[in-house]
């Protein structure tokens, strides 16, 4: 039992002894600040250390080593996701898919909409050949947050996602990708409606194509490729005026023999065309006449040829056919004829189409006149000139 | 010895200036010492709980010094990659071994072993006394010895060094034996609180395993100590968990079956850890004292030699537990690892090197977690998670095995993984690991150590599985109904002389029992007539009640000076369920010994 004044000088000391702790707290407090303050900075400074260790040993071709560099430097900073991620780039890059995904779905968990996550997970599931998993990851890179140049970046993925899409024959999709990336391309920014111009023609869009062509040379009308480029696309669209418009400019931009070699087939085509809109009774037997005569000497060489190789019996059979037909209508066929006589006019252009087609197949791909003939026969394929 | 480390003989009274105050001899001194004194006083209770807050910052601030010195060691001496250079691997925990040892035997005897074990220790055995050396040597010597590769960890050690700091801040204010008893586990579960950056389970565990009960008394100080040495951690470590854990969600039911394997394997390896150093390290105690020079750099040599092929089994090894849960091992892989480590950790240990068990126990059941979840995962894709869950369970599942501590393994995985989806499957591995652990080693891994070290400390464990009596083991019927208050003091006389109780029970309307005691009945005859109502004669008389459920020690505390007690229903306190006596307990207990 302690008494009343023993009491009172026992909480007296107490007090003391708590003052005592409080100001010893402080003291603590002031060093293990400093402490902690040296300890965060040395981390930190081995964190970027190993990190810088890590990217180097990435970009020189050693994940292995690069991995282990994150690793260290994860040990240090295990919040940094930033150090996560290309650890599990690293990981991506050895090959360890599954290691790699477990980090990427603990940093996709954290951050659901980062776009450099979503992307490492799409080529994750790429890698693994999860074709659902991957375009949804990379939609989700898209659509998601990119701390440095977001449009650059999702471009880039979009991109991506299109090469993947037309990988797997996925045109329809990829042609939505295109027109979304379309749609997000800056008007003034003509390297990319190229771009875009290219991926439209890769998903069997030539119009679309077209029009990003165009779209580019109203930028930069003098760029050589771009004009080659609208030129082509309009060459296998079938439009053989505006293709002839953008191959000459091209050729006088920058002239070189496939640019002039294009021109030159546009150019036959244009002029051979006897069912080209706008041409007058004359000049179309004139055209026929021309096309017929140059039929007949496809055809006489290609036999002459065939008959050296002595081609199979089929074939043989096929050219004599032709053969016979095409020397019964040189008979009936004649300039002043064919200017009157419309029908007769198609009938030597019928034939002429099946030569060039026939001989094709037998002799090789048609070049020069022929394979301006040969397009002209596709270009009015079907219809009843 | 330091004024530190002075232990309390009683409490001492002091005067300002530190000499004895020549009380009643200075009435002006005393008057402004009163005045003074109340103006500051708070009460004990408040006045502890204070203490605990300060314990706790004070707790907490050492550990976070602890855990940087030990980095700062690791990185002086082993370098900053994970994987150490051969050289460093196979000479530093040897060379640290030999200085630690020196250290030990020289200047921190008491800093040997976990610190769990003392800190019992100081609470039963040395009235919850711990040298303050003994903060300085642990501090330092694990530091050392964590630092340079020994597989072991700076939890236990945290917390006993709380307690340390928490009994010297009791002796310095000159608390009363029963507060500074109180106080260690108060600074024990600070400093594993801020090691593990885990309150709740450093509060579960110092009950589970260090004090035993749901002490209303302790629990306020305890979880206000925890709580404030995780925020001064927090602050100055940072807040995240421990452990970064991807998202887990239980596929289908059949999962919960790949766990319950989990639990099988990890309780037979943990009893198999056990039995391990429970086998040798007695055996190396038992050599001469010149080897305990020696001891912990062999252990040291033997564990540079296995971390040359498998560096992960060296130190904490936690950066390696971050792995596996991010499923960065194969199985194989993983379960080396684990067999490793539960090398390296004996080494460490049974060697009497300074340091805790508590987080290589993680990283082995992390591994072998990892291991069968890869394993499960391999031959059964479509029931089996991926390996982190199972590294994840498996930690707690081998701490609840290994430290035979159920409860709070489980909350220790919650906690530290921040990860509630998880519970189930903790919950349902960790309890058969802990039943196979507990059918085949009767005695937990402390209880053995203490008994080792030559000291009886009270088996937690055991404490948790005796039965408690209760008043309804102990009760009978009554031999006669009991007398009512509207009863006459004749009824009372004739039914005194059929009934062979000491003591006459007489219950009132209002629920009130009072008692008539047999001896007394010829006086109370005398002094009042016999148609007296004994409501009259027991006016102000009042007997405690018991209730069935009631603890039969309980019991024992309201019984002293009665011969007899009624026992009443909870429902009605009229209703007489049974009566007990002093010789009803005491044959109860005779009955259940």
């Amino acid at each position: 039992m302690i008494s009343e004044p023993q009491n009172i000088v026992s909480r007296y000391v107490q007090r003391r002894v708590l003052l005592f702790s409080l100001l010893l707290l402080a003291l603590l407090f002031v060093i293990t600040a400093a402490l902690a303050r040296t300890y965060h900075a040395r981390e930190e400074g081995l964190v970027s250390e190993w990190f810088q260790k890590g990217n180097t040993d990435l970009a020189d071709g050693k994940p292995g080593q690069a991995f282990e560099d994150f690793r260290n430097s994860l040990s240090y900073g295990p919040e940094n996701t930033n150090v996560q991620l290309r650890l599990a780039e690293a990981l991506l890059a050895d090959g360890r898919l599954t290691e790699a995904r477990s980090y990427l779905v603990n940093l996709w968990d954290r951050a659901p909409g980062s776009g450099e996550v979503n992307l490492d997970l799409a080529h994750v599931s790429m890698q693994t050949g999860d074709v659902d998993q991957t375009i949804r990851c990379f939609r989700g890179a898209i659509l998601g947050s990119w701390e440095k140049e977001p449009a650059l970046q999702r471009r880039k993925v979009r991109l991506e996602l299109c090469e993947f899409l037309l990988a797997h024959r996925q045109n329809s999709e990829a042609e939505a990708e295109v027109a979304g990336l379309a749609a997000d391309t800056p008007s003034e920014n003509g390297v990319l409606r190229e771009e875009n111009g290219r991926l439209f023609l890769r998903v069997g869009e030539p119009g679309k194509a077209l029009t990003e062509f165009e779209a580019a040379l109203q930028i930069n009308p003098r760029q050589s490729q771009w004009l080659a480029d609208a030129g082509q696309v309009a060459f296998e669209d079938g439009d053989y005026l505006k293709a002839e418009t953008y191959f000459s400019k091209a050729d006088r931009e920058s002239p070189s023999d496939e640019i002039h070699a294009s021109l030159m087939l546009v150019r036959n085509v244009l002029g051979n065309d006897p069912f080209l809109a706008g041409l007058n009774d004359e000049e179309q037997a004139r055209r026929s006449w021309r096309d017929f005569e140059q039929g007949l000497d496809r055809l006489r060489k290609c036999t002459g040829t065939r008959a050296d190789n002595s081609s199979s019996g089929q074939s043989a059979s096929d050219m004599q056919l032709l053969n016979k037909e095409a020397q019964d209508l040189q008979k009936r066929v004649k300039l002043g004829f064919l200017v009157k006589n419309p029908e007769m006019r198609n009938e030597a252009m019928q034939l002429v189409l099946r030569i060039e087609g026939a001989t094709s197949q037998i002799c090789g791909p048609a070049t020069g006149m022929d394979e301006a003939l040969t397009l002209i026969e596709k270009r009015h394929e079907g219809n009843n000139p | 010895m330091s004024d530190w480390d002075t232990p309390v003989e009683e409490t001492q009274v002091l005067a300002p200036k530190g000499e004895p105050l020549p009380v009643g001899e200075n009435d002006s001194g005393l008057k402004w010492l009163s005045s003074r004194a109340r103006r500051l006083t708070l009460s004990e209770g408040n006045l502890f709980l204070l203490l605990a807050i300060i314990i706790g910052m004070f707790s907490g601030m050492a550990v976070v010094c602890f855990r940087i010195s030990i980095e700062w060691v690791r990185l002086g001496l082993l370098g900053s990659a994970l994987a150490p250079s051969h050289l460093r691997v196979l000479l530093v925990p040897a060379a640290a071994g030999l200085v630690v040892a020196f250290l030990v035997q020289k200047f921190f005897r008491a800093s040997r072993g976990s610190g769990v074990n003392q800190t019992k220790a100081a609470v039963y055995v040395f009235d919850g006394y711990v040298p303050f050396r003994t903060v300085i040597g642990k501090f330092l010597t694990c530091s050392l010895a964590i630092g340079s590769g020994q597989s072991l960890g700076p939890e236990d050690p945290s917390l006993q060094m709380g307690a340390g700091i928490a009994s010297a801040l009791g002796r310095r204010l000159k608390l009363s034996r029963d507060k500074l008893r109180l106080l260690a586990p108060v600074g024990a579960a600070a400093g594993l609180a801020a090691a593990f950056n885990a309150p709740i389970s450093a509060v579960l565990f110092v009950i589970e395993e260090v004090i035993g009960t749901w002490s209303a008394s302790a629990l306020g100080a305890i979880v206000l100590a925890a709580v404030s040495a995780a925020v001064v951690m927090r602050s100055f470590l940072g807040g995240e968990p421990m452990f970064r854990v991807p998202a887990y969600t239980l596929a289908h039911p059949a999962e919960l079956l790949a766990y319950a394997v989990l639990g099988v394997v990890s309780g037979v390896l943990s009893l198999a850890f056990t039995k391990i150093i429970a086998y040798f390290r007695p055996k190396l105690r038992a050599l001469p004292e010149w080897t305990y020079y020696f001891q912990p750099a062999a252990a040291g040599l033997l564990i540079g030699l296995i971390g040359l092929q498998i560096p992960q089994t060296m130190g904490t090894g936690y950066p390696y537990i971050d792995q596996a849960l991010h499923s960065q091992y194969t199985w194989e892989i993983l379960a080396v690892l684990g067999f490793a480590k539960i090398l390296t950790t004996s080494l460490s240990f049974v060697s009497g090197t300074p340091g805790g068990m508590f987080a290589p126990v993680l990283f082995i059941g992390a591994m072998i977690g990892g291991a069968i979840g890869g394993l499960e995962h391999h031959f059964f894709p479509q029931v089996s998670a991926s390996v982190a869950p199972f590294a994840l369970v498996g930690m707690g599942t081998f701490f609840a095995g290994f430290l035979r501590v159920p409860i709070t393994s489980v909350f220790m995985v919650v906690e530290t993984s921040g990860s509630y989806s998880i519970v189930l499957p903790v919950m349902i591995s960790n309890t058969i690991a802990y039943l196979i652990s507990r059918e085949f080693q009767d005695v937990a891994l402390f209880d053995l150590l203490a008994k080792q070290d030559g000291l009886e400390l009270p088996s937690m464990e055991e404490q948790r599985e005796q039965i408690v009596l209760r008043v309804e083991d102990a009760m009978r019927k009554p031999d006669l109904p009991p007398l009512q208050a509207s009863d006459t003091l004749a009824r009372a006389l004739e039914i005194a002389e059929s009934s062979t109780e000491e003591l006459l029970l007489v219950r009132f309307p209002t629920g009130r029992w009072a008692g008539i005691a047999r001896n007394d009945l010829p006086t109370m005859a005398s002094a009042y007539p016999p148609e007296t109502l004994l409501r009259e004669a027991l006016s102000t008389a009042r007997l405690p009640i018991l209730h069935p459920d009631q603890r039969l020690d309980d019991a024992l505390r309201f019984i002293q000076g009665h011969p007899l007690l009624p026992v009443v229903g909870r429902a009605g306190s009229r209703k007489l369920e049974g009566v007990l006596s002093l010789p009803d307990i005491l044959t109860a207990y005779q009955r259940a010994s």
